[in-house]
């Protein structure tokens, strides 16, 4: 994990959530630009994923390395799934899935950074 | 109470319709979550409490279904939706007070210890919100 690029997320997500709460409260699906947002997200959390893989791969041996795997592999099918989900019945809703997913995001997000830990 | 109602009832008893997708999500969620955490925890540690970690795998297990059947929505799958519902109410209620009167055998170990605090409450309060929203959804003429 590098902490910036994990504040990042967490910011990015957090917007996220605020978007689509916005857009519920207005009645009104997402629109493009949010649902470019949401791949931006979901972009830089792969490139999050990848960046922490690598430094397991490099011999980084945080203590529980099972969950932070299974949290690294789980954070990146979120966004999509919540963006299929949100478009198949397009409506106030969808920002909710689409805030529902992000929040998840931003929350493990914050898990791994506590889980980025080494092993003694 | 329908008859006031100005959408069409096709499509607005459905529980994949409408707020019933971000139902949804937030078991789609958890279901990935709790199931996720099992595997961990029975593949790494199942020796150092297996009662806890079965239970986690019960849970994730229901989460699936409910996930399932309620975005499915069909008549069928909302009868399995409910047993899977009150089995999840039942077990947070069991779990979280049995984590609570005896820690020792139940450590913050499952998304149901505690009530669910490690997850906001939100695994107590997602099966009551499941109910109301079968309820909710609840076909006029059976």
């Amino acid at each position: 994990m590098i902490d910036a690029l994990a504040y990042a997320v967490v910011a990015l997500a957090g917007v996220a959530v605020i978007w689509g709460i916005v857009t519920a409260i207005a009645n009104r699906p997402p629109g493009k630009a949010q649902l470019l947002y949401a791949a931006a997200l979901e972009i830089v959390t792969v490139v999050q994923s990848i960046l922490a893989a690598a430094k397991i791969i490099g011999g980084f041996r945080p203590v529980e390395l099972a969950t932070t795997i299974g949290y690294l592999i789980g954070i990146v099918i979120l966004i999509p799934i919540a963006w299929f989900w949100a478009n198949v019945e397009r409506n106030r809703f969808s920002g909710i899935v689409l805030a529902v997913a992000a929040l998840a995001v931003l929350a493990m997000t914050l898990r791994l950074l506590m889980l980025w830990t080494p092993a003694a | 109470m329908n008859g006031v109602r100005t959408e069409p009832t096709g499509s607005t008893r459905k529980t994949n319709s409408g707020a019933g997708r971000v139902l949804v999500a937030v078991y789609g969620i958890f279901a990935l979550a709790a199931t996720a955490r099992a595997s961990v925890q029975l593949i790494t540690k199942f020796d150092e409490a297996p009662l806890a970690y079965l239970l986690s795998a019960l849970a994730g297990l229901i989460y699936i279904v409910a996930t399932i059947t309620l975005a499915r929505g069909t008549r069928a799958s909302r009868r399995l939706a409910f047993v899977a519902i009150l089995i999840e109410l039942i077990g947070v209620i069991t779990v979280g007070t049995l984590s609570v009167v005896d820690p020792e055998a139940f450590p913050r170990a499952t998304v149901w210890s505690i009530y669910g605090i490690g997850y906001g409450f939100v695994p107590l309060v997602l099966p009551i919100l499941g109910l109301a929203w079968l309820w909710h959804t609840r076909p006029v003429n059976p």
